[in-house]
């Protein structure tokens, strides 16, 4: 087999491998032929290849990308659907203030006399010198700038859209390398669209003179402020203050920490010309709640992830990284792999088409191969299923097809019954993320069932309904949600029930139930309504009150009752389905290292356990002690270990070529003793040259790797010893290498 | 966070108390110098080293092989838009050319040798943006469209323009991209914050998709998380090699060769130019006889005294004394009784890198004299 370092040339003196860069191929004339064409419909393209065809390589690729254009175009629409409406509400108070401050500057402006606009001081009103600026203080919750940069090109396309000219600048402007003119040249290059070498101010009032026409306010947006150069942005609002009424410019800047961090960038002087108002962003869980509600509870695009997955995802969330980003990432990721694993995965693309593409979708599943639809019966979900229920279908496409809208009702069953509990948890702020993480779990799905056949088995007397319905277990924050249901204030029960009425609508059994419940509550309302009116005696009313508090508690356990049941009925997940292999995504090992590098460790890792990786047969049998099998620069490692912080290099070298001449198992212990190294006969195979050679290279990779740095001399402990050496013969003065 | 801190500091103080013990103990042992090994010269080492037979190599190429069959996972990936990151201990250059040349045949590939010293990004840029023209161009004769002729050359143009060019949201070509295959994202060339900045917004542009390597295990810290989210977006592949890093290595110095006298002469540079330019005159002397008199064990202190008064560098022992204090503790110099039972001194270098430290204070010296005059003339 032909290994892919014999293709391109390894000569370290090739013309390429010493040019800093150089062009490897360019774009082959095929990709003319097969340049990919994605707004077509698949249909076509599939209807048209006869079945032999989708064997084809290409054409597989071709489905996947296609799957994936379509499942993640809707996924990543929703994100930024739900993440605009999440702050359609601060965008719409901004917009409003924008409006408010531009007002405010207008009515202080004079008449506009157009001969003198390229001066800094104004015509103003009164006579008086205005250097008031607008500054919009918008709170992140997040001291993680990446989630908001999408915000706040948001904020600017909202801002544009209300008649303002925006820039957006980003902290990268204001480094002090490229000083005041930076951060003015992306602020012109935005709003003048062209690049100006030399940037001024007067540049941009010679231009809002002409296009503004002083009709619009100019919003300038600093997405990361506690980054920007304080110095620098002084500068800046000082430069902005003297023309801000010529130029009816608002600043607005984002802030991660508090309001201190205003007074602490800036100097006192510039501090003086802002007129601050505050703004607060949704925090980084309310939004990550609303994007697992818009795209894995909702499921727009029909990709789900297993319970591991979603653990995964939460923790990394909670305790690694938390941003947004990165979970859409992952996301992102996590589709990527379940299509390049799974071979019949692309059928998610049926399932983010809606209307007539789906019914096309059985038509599309007959044009595959035998092999793939006998491949979607082999998997390990379908046949537990068939097992269990000694299940005999018929192995074609159409039973595929049917499984397959029957995994989706029963999707959508979960789902409905998962945005139920939300509904309910909403009243103790529950997170939507912990419900969904606990309605995914196989394992309490399957001790809540044996649990329930277990309590039927017994007698019914000796167990209430409700202890059955705690007897979940992992499920907590489940059971919490259910269990508070009883302390629920009526209006709030009817409120919580109208809802559920609303979410079940489909499930006629569920849905009949909450309509009943329902109609008692309204009964017993109106009961007590008219007891109160017709019958005055007090007597009566305190009788009623309390017939009505104990109708509420029976009302409330039997919402309760009902919340648990159809959980133990309906909320299966997705991964006790039959065939949820096509469509959830559960490999979270494979997402973590894809997600997650982790060089540090995995370099480390693969020195030390280089045998496990490699495969070969002469070092798997040492299981990890030293032998002169071992690649060089494992062994020198392994020494390396053997030192503290600093390794003497003498005493390394001299180590190695005892390792790598001696035969059998000789190792650590014989380094110890130098004098019995030096009577050792090596077996003289390899010259001096060689084994200095070695051991040079094997330095020079650890050197790469960055394990190891290599000093020229080194202060502290080692001293002394150092003296001695350094001055006896300083051109071979013995050093020192640091391990790091 | 403090309590933590303070466990951090105190294991680092353990872990010292113990390490200094132990170099205490084995201190014989440690005190053992390179100079003990018969050292072969650099040009023979360099020799051998090219052709060190490769241990386990059949076992290295059907790992390298084995990894053929994820060429379709990382295709898939980039077209989908992640940037592949591959690390793992090993050169990689082989492995990551021989799947852009097999699976991105369909896309032009620029490659960037990160272990060089210097890279001109700009420059890839550039060329970056001609081939993604070049394609465009084919493309459109294809799909019968025409791009617009008036088209200012690339290589005049400035770099967020041509940024701008290659993450051009309105070209209907989908999927259309060049890709750049950077070796040793984390090399020397490209470890400042500026390069990883600009390779940042490179591979944040949606008609360019970036293949990388990293060796070093810190590289990580090169980025923030804007980079790693919404720039790189880098999809981590972790594929050991084990291949040696032939050309990686190109520049590193052998750690056997002579590399210590141009270490220890540049370290005994800077402390002299820290010093007074009487000093260094003093230091001067004392070179020039060391020089002059190969053989003998050192200066004696009387000698030194005596020429140095002659010069008008010391008026008296102490201040030649104060000197000689200075040049100890920075092991400038040594002192030793020669057989006459004098005291010597001697400076603890070849003659070879004397002669290179005296070369380059005269040249320190010559400059400074330089700026005076033109700042006096100005």
């Amino acid at each position: 087999m032909d290994s892919p370092n014999e293709h391109p040339p390894t000569d370290p003196l090739t013309k390429n491998n010493l040019q800093p860069f150089f062009v490897l191929h360019k774009a082959s004339k095929s990709s003319e032929s097969t340049a990919r064409s994605p707004r077509k419909p698949s249909k076509r393209r599939l209807d048209s290849s006869p079945k032999v065809s989708l064997n084809n390589e290409n054409m597989k690729e071709n489905l996947k990308m296609e799957a994936f254009r379509c499942v993640w175009s809707k996924i990543d629409s929703s994100i930024k659907d739900v993440l605009r409406s999440i702050n359609a509400d601060v965008f719409d108070e901004i917009g409003r203030w924008v409006r408010e401050s531009f007002n405010a500057i207008c009515s202080c402006r004079g008449p506009v006399d157009t001969s003198k606009s390229s001066l800094p001081y104004p015509f103003v009103h009164n006579g008086g010198i205005v250097r008031n600026l607008f500054t919009g203080l918008v709170f992140t919750k997040n001291i993680e700038t990446v989630d908001d940069i999408l915000t706040f090109a948001e904020l600017g396309l909202n801002l544009k859209s209300r008649g303002c000219y925006v820039a957006n600048i980003s902290s990268l402007d204001f480094s002090t390398k490229n000083g005041i003119g930076g951060c003015l040249r992306a602020f012109l290059r935005q709003l003048l669209m062209v690049d100006i070498e030399a940037a001024d101010v007067s540049l941009l009032v010679s231009w809002y003179s002409d296009h503004g026409k002083y009709e619009k306010p100019v919003v300038v947006i600093i997405e990361d402020m506690e980054r920007c150069s304080g110095a620098l942005l002084s500068d800046f609002v000082n430069m902005l203050s003297e023309w801000s009424v010529k130029i009816p410019i608002i600043l607005i800047a984002g802030v991660a920490t508090s309001t201190d961090a205003l007074r602490n960038l800036l100097t006192s002087h510039a501090l003086q010309y802002l007129s601050t108002s505050t703004f607060f962003l949704k925090s980084p869980s309310e939004r990550l709640d609303a994007i697992i509600e818009a795209v894995l509870v909702k499921n727009c695009a029909g990709f789900s992830v297993g319970h591991k997955v979603a653990s995964f995802l939460r923790n990394y969330f909670l305790r690694q990284d938390g941003t947004v980003t990165s979970f859409v990432r992952a996301l992102k990721m996590a589709i990527v792999q379940q299509l390049s694993v799974e071979p019949l995965s692309f059928v998610l693309k049926f399932l983010v088409d809606e209307g007539d593409n789906k019914r096309s979708c059985c038509e599309d599943l007959a044009d595959m191969s035998e092999e793939l639809i006998k491949h979607a019966f082999e998997l390990p979900s379908y046949r537990t299923y068939s097992v269990n229920r000694n299940n005999h279908v018929e192995l074609n496409a159409m039973s595929l097809c049917q499984g397959l809208s029957e995994l989706q009702r029963l999707q959508e069953l979960w789902r409905s019954r998962l945005m139920c509990l939300h509904e309910a948890g909403r009243y103790h702020k529950v997170a939507l993320l912990d419900l969904y993480l606990e309605a995914l779990d196989p394992e309490s799905y399957n001790s809540r069932l044996s649990n329930h056949d277990r309590d039927s088995a017994k007698d019914k007397s000796l167990l209430s309904n409700n202890d059955k319905l705690f007897r979940l277990q992992k499920a907590e924050v489940t059971n919490q949600v259910i269990r508070k249901i009883r302390d629920l204030p009526a209006a709030k029960l009817s409120q919580l029930l109208k809802s559920w009425e609303r979410l079940t609508e489909g499930t006629i059994e569920v849905h009949e139930k909450i309509i009943e419940l329902q109609s008692q509550m309204v009964s017993e309302d109106v009961k007590s309504h008219k007891a109160e009116l017709t019958d005055i005696s007090k007597r009566h009313i305190n009788r009623c009150r309390l017939n009505k508090e104990k109708d509420a508690c029976t009302s409330n356990d039997k919402a309760m009752t009902l919340a648990g049941q159809t959980i133990r009925d309906n909320m299966l997940p997705i991964e006790c389905m039959p065939f949820h292999e096509l469509i959830c995504f559960k490999d979270v090992d494979n997402l973590q290292s894809a997600l997650i590098g982790d060089p540090r460790r995995r370099i480390q890792i693969d020195l030390l356990n280089f045998y496990k990786i490699l495969k070969c047969g002469c070092c798997s049998n040492s299981g990890g002690t030293l032998s002169p099998s071992m690649h060089d620069t494992s062994i020198m490692y392994l020494l390396a270990q053997e030192y503290g912080d600093l390794i003497n290099l003498h005493d390394w070298f001299q180590s190695f070529k005892v390792s790598i001449s001696s035969s059998g198992k000789k190792g650590l212990k014989k380094l110890a003793s130098p004098k019995k190294r030096k009577d050792n006969t090596y077996s003289q195979n390899n010259s001096d040259a060689l084994i200095q050679a070695r051991f040079c290279r094997a330095v020079m990779e650890l050197q790469i790797t960055g394990v190891i740095c290599v000093m020229a001399r080194c202060g502290g402990v080692t001293d002394e010893l150092l003296n001695q050496n350094y001055v006896k013969e300083a051109t071979r003065c013995h050093r020192m290498v640091k391990i790091i | 966070m403090d309590e933590d801190e303070i466990e951090v500091e105190e294991f680092g103080f353990l872990r010292n108390y113990f390490l200094a013990k132990e170099l205490g103990s084995s201190k014989k042992k440690s005190a053992r110098k390179l100079s003990e090994i018969d050292l072969v010269d650099e040009e023979e080492l360099r020799e051998v080293a090219a052709n060190i037979e490769p241990k386990h190599e059949k076992e290295v190429n059907d790992l390298i092989s084995s990894y053929k069959s994820l060429y379709s996972e990382w295709l898939f990936a980039i077209r989908c838009g992640f940037a592949l990151l591959m690390y793992g201990f090993g050169s990689k250059k082989a492995l990551i050319e021989d799947f852009t040349t097999r699976s991105l045949t369909e896309y032009s590939v620029v490659v960037v040798n990160g272990y060089l010293q210097s890279i001109n990004l700009k420059q890839v840029v550039i060329t970056l943006a001609e081939l993604l023209w070049d394609q465009l161009k084919l493309q459109r004769k294809t799909t019968s469209g025409s791009l617009s002729k008036t088209q200012q050359p690339f290589n005049t143009r400035s770099m967020a323009d041509l940024l701008a060019f290659l993450d051009r949201p309105d070209l209907e070509v989908e999927e259309c991209f060049v890709c750049i295959l950077v070796h040793n994202i984390d090399g020397p060339g490209l470890r400042d914050s500026d390069s990883q900045q600009c390779l940042a917004s490179i591979a944040a542009c949606s008609h360019v998709r970036m293949v990388a390597s990293i060796d070093h295990v810190n590289a990580p810290l090169l980025w923030d998380k804007k980079m790693v989210h919404t720039q790189f977006d880098w999809y981590w592949c972790h594929v050991p090699t084990f291949a040696p890093y032939k050309v990686e290595a190109m520049f590193f110095p052998f750690i056997l060769a002579h590399g210590g006298s141009a270490q220890s002469v540049k370290t005994a540079s800077i402390v002299l130019q820290s010093l007074t330019p009487n000093a260094q005159n003093v230091f001067k002397v004392l070179a020039e006889h060391q020089l002059a008199h190969p053989d003998e064990e050192g200066m004696p202190i009387n000698n030194l005294y005596t020429t140095c008064r002659e010069r008008f560098l010391v008026s008296s022992q102490v201040t030649l004394n104060s000197h000689l204090t200075e040049f100890k503790d920075h092991e400038l110099i040594k002192t030793k009784r020669n057989s006459d039972g004098q005291d010597c001194l001697c400076i603890p270098l070849t003659n070879e890198a004397l002669q290179k430290l005296i070369a380059e204070i005269n040249l320190i010296e010559f400059l400074i004299q330089e700026r005076e005059i033109t700042q006096q003339q100005l």
